[in-house]
């Protein structure tokens, strides 16, 4: 049945695929983890400051964003992103946003949700004594998080923020219904224009699990090293 | 005369750990802090004045009223659940209380105006589970707070750090990490992280209740050595041996009241009240 | 902002010539169920095998369970629905591989079978960390009093198991049931792909999707309170 399986198309492409495709995908994953990684943790801190109005606005968007599916997310930010760029701008027709911000602010604001769950979950992980600690020691409330809360949490979620990425990775594949040019969509298109489906989406499918799979491995290794020591 | 068997300074050796530490040099002779300067005697160090403290509709405290004076050492004891830690806890605000006011080194500590971290910064606490910071090496353990709070430089709160650390014999220590140190040395760390800060009133919550019993004698070693240098100290404990060594006076709560508070021969002597003879009766029968 | 606010949209008639494009919308709405439903079946029970496999003393069914799952997780789901979609009718004998193209439901076929197996491979996961969190005395119990290895899991094992994992299944469903709308990109004519259409055909943007994330925010809802009802319902009395 791989008879007539075409090498040469997969690799007379793959300065495409790869210098293209992937260096796309790989950019928009470490912009979004790194950014949705700091917003989380804030949207985190504000769901457990306890302070009424604050903990309900974060709890209210990490619910709704996490009640949507991901490419219901990506078309309200496609078309929300210049609406709101001419709001701030105060300019009265939509803003021009390119694809690849466009992409990076959906994948940021969705991912943040998921990310905050992770700081939360590693935030309250932490002992009540390690805050008393701190606090009788004269620190402020920042200083407490910034120096003793948030090491720990993100030292002990290390290894759930890492999978958490390598699922932002595979999720950036959805960035297709925008028609962006990602690994798969480079994929996509090298398949629609030589009639080649079968080779290209075989190709991908390997490309994708060689990376995630090599990935886990890794975290999986992390995860028993990183281990505070107690 | 004592009922807990005093070891002597450095003999007593942490148990064997996964991760056990070389040789503890000991505790050194010399003084743990200056001397405060006397001050005009009567001016109370802590006045806790009437504090009452709700859970809810549940009260853990009724109004409690004490004083400690400048370089007085005061055990605070009781049954579990009497809420003495609640009480300790209050005095740094680490506890919010409804009514009453408790007033450190003339700072009111229930005062909006007050600046808490630095209220705290002269109050050094030492917790039932030591609480370093795990993620830190002994010696960062030791200087974050200085840097940070009172704004040492690394040079020098690094120096305090490492002169304090060899007063409670653990200079060898300080590139470790907590989890590496038994709990005795690690409750000895902690007391030298809160002297970092040079506090002008240490307050101990239960500081021995989380050792296993041959680890608690170089901790109370440390303590008897910080109260003979006049440090003011109010200590919830169950140690009586240590009480009828250094305390001035002992503090008897229960149910969240001050049932008994008296000198500390008084108390021993012949407490007035008969939940404070049913307590020590239990507790001194062992 | 020049934006022609316009929420009676939803009661005009939509280009297809039948209904409104509220209609067009709850058709959208009724395929995301029909499409979630019938790939959670597939996902709930061959899910189950997979993590009852991984759970067993023999290290081939552990090999072919963990293999499963490592395959399925580490692929896009985009990708996997091109996969089956697009590849597998291509690798099938010839006859076999047209009659799949022309069977009327494609999309939907092709979607349920590829979220089945896509969701078993998570289900798995769950139902093997539920059956390792029981007390190891449980399975020893079971075959101390005669039962066969399958009569402990069917009666001792797996209903434990899946009392724990309630809520962990939980939101995989709801995964399942939001991964729906990965199948727009096969042709599925699912909530999210009826809001899109809706939105091309009467530049009513954010009309179109705020209806969508309303629906989508209910589904939750009443899945939420579904699944709090179950859990109250299969408690074992004295637990927790």
């Amino acid at each position: 049945m791989f008879a007539n399986f075409d090498f040469g198309v997969i690799a007379s492409s793959l300065p495409y695929l790869f210098g293209q495709g992937m260096v796309f995908t790989v950019t928009l994953t470490a912009l979004a983890a790194g950014m949705g990684v700091v917003l989380g943790t804030l949207i985190a801190l504000m769901r457990l400051s306890g302070i009424p109005g604050v903990t309900h606005l974060a709890k209210g968007y990490v619910e709704l964003m996490r009640s949507l599916p991901l490419v219901l997310v990506i078309f309200w930010f496609y078309f929300l992103v210049p609406y709101i760029g001419a709001w701030a701008t105060r300019s009265s027709t939509p803003m021009q946003v390119g694809a690849f911000p466009s992409a990076l602010i959906t994948f940021t604001l969705f991912e943040a949700a998921f990310f905050a769950e992770i700081m939360r979950a590693g935030i309250q992980s932490i002992a009540k004594g390690q805050t008393a600690a701190a606090q009788a020691l004269g620190l402020t409330y920042w200083q407490t998080m910034g120096s003793i809360v948030l090491p720990q949490a993100f030292r002990n979620m290390l290894p759930l923020l890492l999978t958490q990425t390598i699922v932002l990775f595979q999720d950036t594949s959805l960035v297709y219904v925008l028609s962006l040019t990602d690994f798969l969509g480079a994929a996509s298109k090298v398949a629609q224009r030589d009639g080649r489906l079968v080779e290209m989406y075989l190709f991908a499918a390997v490309v994708y699990f060689a990376v995630c799979f090599a990935a886990s491995f890794l975290v999986r290794r992390l995860h028993s090293r990183v281990a505070i020591i107690r | 005369m004592t009922s807990t068997p005093m070891p002597a300074p450095g003999a007593a050796k942490p148990v064997a750990t996964a991760v056990q530490a070389p040789e503890d040099e000991g505790l050194q002779t010399g003084p743990l802090v200056t001397p405060p300067p006397a001050t005009a005697a009567g001016v109370p160090m802590i006045a806790i004045d009437a504090i009452s403290k709700w859970y809810g509709s549940f009260q853990v405290l009724t109004d409690c009223t004490t004083q400690i004076a400048k370089g007085e050492v005061v055990v605070v004891c009781g049954p579990s659940g009497s809420g003495k830690s609640t009480l300790i806890k209050c005095v740094n605000a680490l506890e919010p209380f409804q009514s009453g006011q408790i007033t450190v080194d003339g700072t009111r500590v229930k005062d909006k105006a007050t600046n808490l971290p630095k209220l705290r910064s002269r109050v050094g606490m030492v917790f039932q589970h030591f609480e370093l910071f795990p993620h830190l090496s002994i010696i960062e353990n030791l200087t974050l707070a200085q840097r940070k709070v009172l704004g040492r430089s690394s040079d020098d709160a690094k120096t305090r750090g490492r002169d304090l650390l060899a007063r409670v014999g653990l200079s060898a220590h300080s590139e470790k990490y907590p989890g590496q140190l038994s709990g005795g040395q690690q409750q000895r760390v902690a007391i030298a992280r809160a002297l970092a800060m040079n506090p002008v009133v240490m307050l101990f919550d239960e500081p021995t209740s989380a050792l296993d019993p041959e680890m608690v004698g170089e901790v109370l070693d440390v303590m008897v050595e910080l109260a003979r240098d006049g440090m003011t100290m109010m200590v919830v404990t169950h140690e009586m041996g240590f009480a009828r060594k250094v305390a001035d006076r002992v503090i008897f709560m229960d149910k969240g009241e001050i049932v008994e508070d008296a000198k500390k021969d008084d108390f021993f002597g012949k407490p007035r009240s008969e939940r404070a003879q049913h307590f020590l009766s239990k507790i001194l029968q062992h | 902002m020049n934006y022609n606010w316009n929420w009676g949209i939803y009661f005009e008639p939509s280009p297809e010539g039948v209904g409104t494009y509220a209609d067009m919308l709850l058709s959208g709405l009724q395929w995301t169920v029909a499409t979630a439903l019938s790939s959670w079946v597939i996902a709930f029970f061959l899910g189950s095998l997979i993590g009852v496999m991984r759970t067993l003393p023999s290290k081939a069914a552990q090999a072919f369970g963990t293999a499963y799952v490592e395959l399925f997780r580490n692929i896009p789901l985009l990708v996997q629905m091109f996969l089956w979609y697009f590849v597998v009718p291509e690798l099938l004998p010839e006859s076999l591989g047209t009659r799949l193209k022309q069977l009327p439901n494609a999309p939907f076929v092709t979607a349920v079978v590829c979220l089945g197996l896509f969701t078993a491979s998570r289900v798995a996961e769950q139902v093997r960390a539920g059956i390792q969190a029981l007390p190891r005395g449980q399975g020893m119990a079971g075959t101390a009093l005669g039962l066969t290895v399958a009569q402990t899991y069917r009666h001792v094992l797996l209903p434990n198991a899946y009392r724990i994992i309630l809520p962990p299944l939980t939101s995989e469903f709801l995964n399942n049931l939001k991964n729906t709308s990965v199948a727009l990109t096969i042709g599925l004519l699912e909530l999210t792909a009826r809001a899109r259409a809706m939105q091309e055909f009467s530049f009513q943007v954010f009309e179109a999707f705020t209806a969508a994330t309303i629906l989508y925010v209910l589904i939750n809802v009443v899945v939420i309170v579904l699944a709090t009802w179950l859990e109250r319902t299969v408690a074992v009395p004295g637990t927790r």
